[in-house]
């Protein structure tokens, strides 16, 4: 497997920082909660998406959903709306149900689906990613995100 | 005369690199585009594309893809 050079981690890592620099006053401020009654706001949302994104090369893009619609994405917002309901409408169709995850495999890339916690989220990854880390990442962001306020505060204190 | 340690150690390290790559090589070849559900109760289903369901699912999974280029 070839390995990412450093250049790139480092390119990847300087990215990450601007954007993590860029949300620090929400992440910081005391009086804004992390979560409420409604989830997880737009901009801890878009956070979330940017460093699930900035977590490998072979990630093309997600979306975090939340029960009005799309929080945020690494596009447009208005893009993935349509596109990442449909995934989800497909996903519960076949299962019959609510699906909990789902993996399409194409010719031009991989989808995946996850739901966790009244959220879901739509990922595209090049081809042959390995799903078992796709789908951990992807639960772990939306774990993160749906975790309330107060327990991110005693985690960080 | 015996060959010298670090031989062995580089001939075992460059044997399991070339099986390794065979293996991805072999992964590549065979693999084809699939759709997997799983249920919220934790059954999971292969979904084909001849199947209405599997149709559906890589007619969203293409759209999506096409979003994030």
């Amino acid at each position: 497997m070839e390995q990412m050079t450093t250049v790139v981690v480092q390119e990847t890592l300087a990215a990450f920082t601007v954007y993590m620099f860029q949300h620090m006053a929400d992440q910081t401020g005391g009086e804004t909660p992390k979560s409420g009654p409604a989830g997880p706001m737009a901009s801890e949302a878009e956070f979330a998406a940017a460093r699930f994104r900035s977590l490998s090369d072979e990630i093309r893009g997600c979306a975090i959903l939340g029960p009005r619609g799309v929080l945020a994405a690494t596009g447009e917002l208005e893009a993935w709306a349509e596109p990442a309901a449909e995934m989800l409408a497909a996903a519960d169709a076949a299962a019959g149900g609510n699906s909990s995850h789902a993996h399409v495999a194409t010719e031009e890339g991989e989808a995946y689906v996850v739901r966790l916690a009244g959220l879901a989220m739509v990922a595209v990854t090049d081809r042959f990613t390995l799903a078992s880390l796709v789908l951990a990442d992807m639960r772990a962001t939306l774990r993160e995100l749906a975790r309330p306020a107060d327990e991110s505060i005693a985690e960080a204190a | 005369m015996p060959p010298k340690p670090h031989r062995l150690v580089m001939d075992r390290v460059s044997g399991y690199a070339d099986e390794a790559a065979a293996y991805l090589r072999r992964r590549r070849l065979t693999r084809k585009p699939f759709a997997r559900v799983y249920a919220e109760g934790g059954g999971g289903a292969m979904h084909p594309p001849e199947s209405e369901s599997g149709r559906a699912l890589f007619l969203a999974a293409a759209r999506l893809i096409d979003t994030a280029r």
